[in-house]
């Protein structure tokens, strides 16, 4: 499905509840709201028809930027989707009863940064032995101090949006 | 009465470290329970402590076999970030490197195969076909393998012209060679027996689980990164992305040997047009890595590798995503082994080719009693090569009958 198609069928679904860039031909960012976030995972994968690729996390202040991949090969671009789980108790509802090709980079998510994925159906560590201390989580920043978070500092540079993995300015295409 | 088997630490096959619990009830695989992460050496973290030139080398000892497709993935990740693409030559060299090493990675997977499956034969062919392609690499890049030829913006060292005759003619003899072993490996019953209609995931299973690569093509997914989302000179080559449609280790062994051709294809083509390019002419430099985020997608051996980057502007990356085919792939055993043996348990796991440093042993447990046995790997490969040999012995026994 073309990309123009793609953008205008998220836009008229989910509305206000996401974001949409385009940063290059090649490449769709759709930053969406925690209530939506299954849902977008399923009318990108089910009803339009992009293919599960895999996922990222991203540690931030104050919060974990969770990030999903869902290129349409024929048409050579990718569909990022992207959500925020707020600390200090990150939570989001798990993809995997839409792609149960997610389980393991969910459970990856939640061992390196705490990402709590409701519904997943098992969320044991899959990197590192289940011995570990139970509040461990390796990849998760803590910060204690009162700085200014990364996310909210806006020094005017539209691509600082990028950066902190903010929604663009404006509106949806 | 159901039992658990526990394969790994170590894989009977591939010698890396991996776990696999199966629940069986009988001989027949009820279950399993997969635990990888024996050899998390934690690249993403230590490559936001590299400079963007430093990550590639970080980045090839991901795995000895992919230790070109990930620092390919990387660079065209920062490329995409960038907004920049590397010179024609560059891009050509690319692919050479890329696809001799889809060549010996396959060989490498049939041969260890062919020693699983008591086809000690297809192992000792295998390995000396793919002896020279090696020696080519060296010649290439100077190493067999961490080839150290990716960088952002181009390759680093250029081919010389006096390796394209040596290239050639090895890719002529590997013609050969391979259509003698892949007509040896399509004609044998005995193979056709072990392997047909084993360790089945079929096309919408593919889809649901992410499989990427021969896993995914053997199943008549249509996905291959190359035409996908093609990257350097792979737009501008011809090739096709081969396909089977029965999901079984059978139709993963035809695919590599049917790729293999392919990819013979596509280094001619590529040395074909690399003569009209300008030798040294084979990176563009890059002074400043903007603030943003890239994708890099590449092909390799095993199917899609996938690098995210993300920049502040600054010299290193603040977020570096590594996905290896094998993390989607692997997954898939899930269902594959499923109602198998456990004779066949070790041989449906190394079909997908997983990459587990980029872990052998199994555990048996009866599901009834909680009885726990661990399997070795002589022990694996030992029930393996048991029941060829019965299969072969019946066939025999037919054919003199007959």
């Amino acid at each position: 499905m073309e990309r123009e198609e793609v953008k205008k069928r998220i836009a008229d679904k989910f509305g206000s509840k996401v974001r949409i860039a385009e940063r290059s031909p090649k490449r769709v960012y759709v930053y969406a709201e925690n209530e939506i976030w299954v849902e977008l995972a399923r009318f990108l994968f089910n009803d339009l028809g992009a293919r599960y690729d895999t996922g990222c996390a991203v540690d931030d202040r104050d919060g974990v930027e969770v990030i999903f991949f869902f290129p349409f090969d024929r048409e050579h671009y990718f569909v990022t989707i992207k959500t925020f789980a707020a600390k200090p108790n990150p939570t989001l509802n798990s993809i995997t009863s839409v792609c149960p090709g997610a389980k393991w980079i969910e459970r990856e998510m939640f061992e390196m940064y705490e990402v709590n994925f409701r519904n997943h159906p098992d969320l044991r560590p899959v990197l590192r032995a289940d011995t570990r201390p139970a509040d461990y989580f390796a990849a998760k920043r803590e910060v204690k101090d009162e700085h200014e978070t990364v996310r909210e500092r806006d020094d005017g540079d539209a691509r600082s949006d990028e950066v902190a993995g903010r929604p663009p300015k404006g509106t949806n295409p | 009465m159901v039992k658990k088997i526990p394969i790994g630490p170590f894989h009977p096959l591939l010698e890396e470290p991996e776990f696999f619990e199966l629940h069986v009830d009988g001989e027949r695989v009820v279950g399993i329970d997969i635990t990888i992460g024996w050899s998390h050496r934690g690249i993403e973290l230590l490559s936001e402590h590299k400079t963007w030139d430093q990550v590639p080398f970080l980045v090839e000892r991901i795995c000895g076999i992919c230790s070109c497709s990930h620092p390919y993935a990387y660079v065209k990740a920062v490329e995409d970030l960038c907004g920049i693409e590397a010179p024609p030559r560059a891009q050509f060299i690319r692919c050479i490197v890329a696809e001799l090493e889809r060549l010996h990675s396959h060989l490498l997977w049939t041969g260890l195969a062919g020693h699983f499956l008591g086809y000690n034969t297809v192992f000792m062919w295998t390995w000396r076909f793919r002896e020279p392609l090696l020696d080519v690499l060296e010649a290439v890049t100077g190493n067999r393998n961490h080839y150290a030829v990716m960088k952002p913006g181009g390759v680093r060292r250029d081919i010389p012209q006096e390796e394209i005759p040596n290239i050639l003619k090895l890719l002529d003899e590997l013609e050969k060679n391979n259509r003698m072993l892949t007509n040896a490996i399509l004609d044998d019953p005995v193979i056709h027996a072990r392997t047909k209609g084993v360790g089945v995931f079929n096309k919408d299973q593919c889809r649901l689980y992410g499989a990427l690569g021969p896993t995914a093509r053997s199943a008549g997914l249509d996905v291959d990164a190359r035409r996908d989302h093609p990257i350097d000179a792979y737009d501008k080559v011809s090739f096709n992305v081969i396909l089977c449609e029965h999901g079984d280790v059978f139709d993963k062994a035809v695919v590599r040997q049917l790729e293999n051709f392919e990819s013979i294809k596509i280094i001619r083509q590529c040395l074909r047009l690399l003569e009209g390019t300008k030798p040294g002419e084979i990176c563009t430099e890059i002074h400043e890595v903007p603030p943003g985020e890239g994708i890099g997608v590449y092909e390799a051996p095993r199917g899609e590798v996938f690098h995210y980057v993300r920049s502040n502007g600054g010299n290193m990356p603040i977020r570096h995503r590594v996905r290896a085919p094998s993390f989607n792939n692997i997954l898939t055993n899930e269902l594959s082994v499923l109602g198998n043996t456990v004779s066949d348990a070790g041989l449906i796991t190394a079909a997908v080719d997983p990459c587990y440093s980029c872990t052998e042993r199994v555990g048996i447990v009866d599901r009834a009693s909680g009885e726990r046995r661990i399997l070795t790997e002589a022990d694996l490969v030992r029930l393996s090569q048991e029941k060829t040999e019965a299969i072969r012995k019946r066939f025999a026994a037919l054919k003199g009958n007959g």
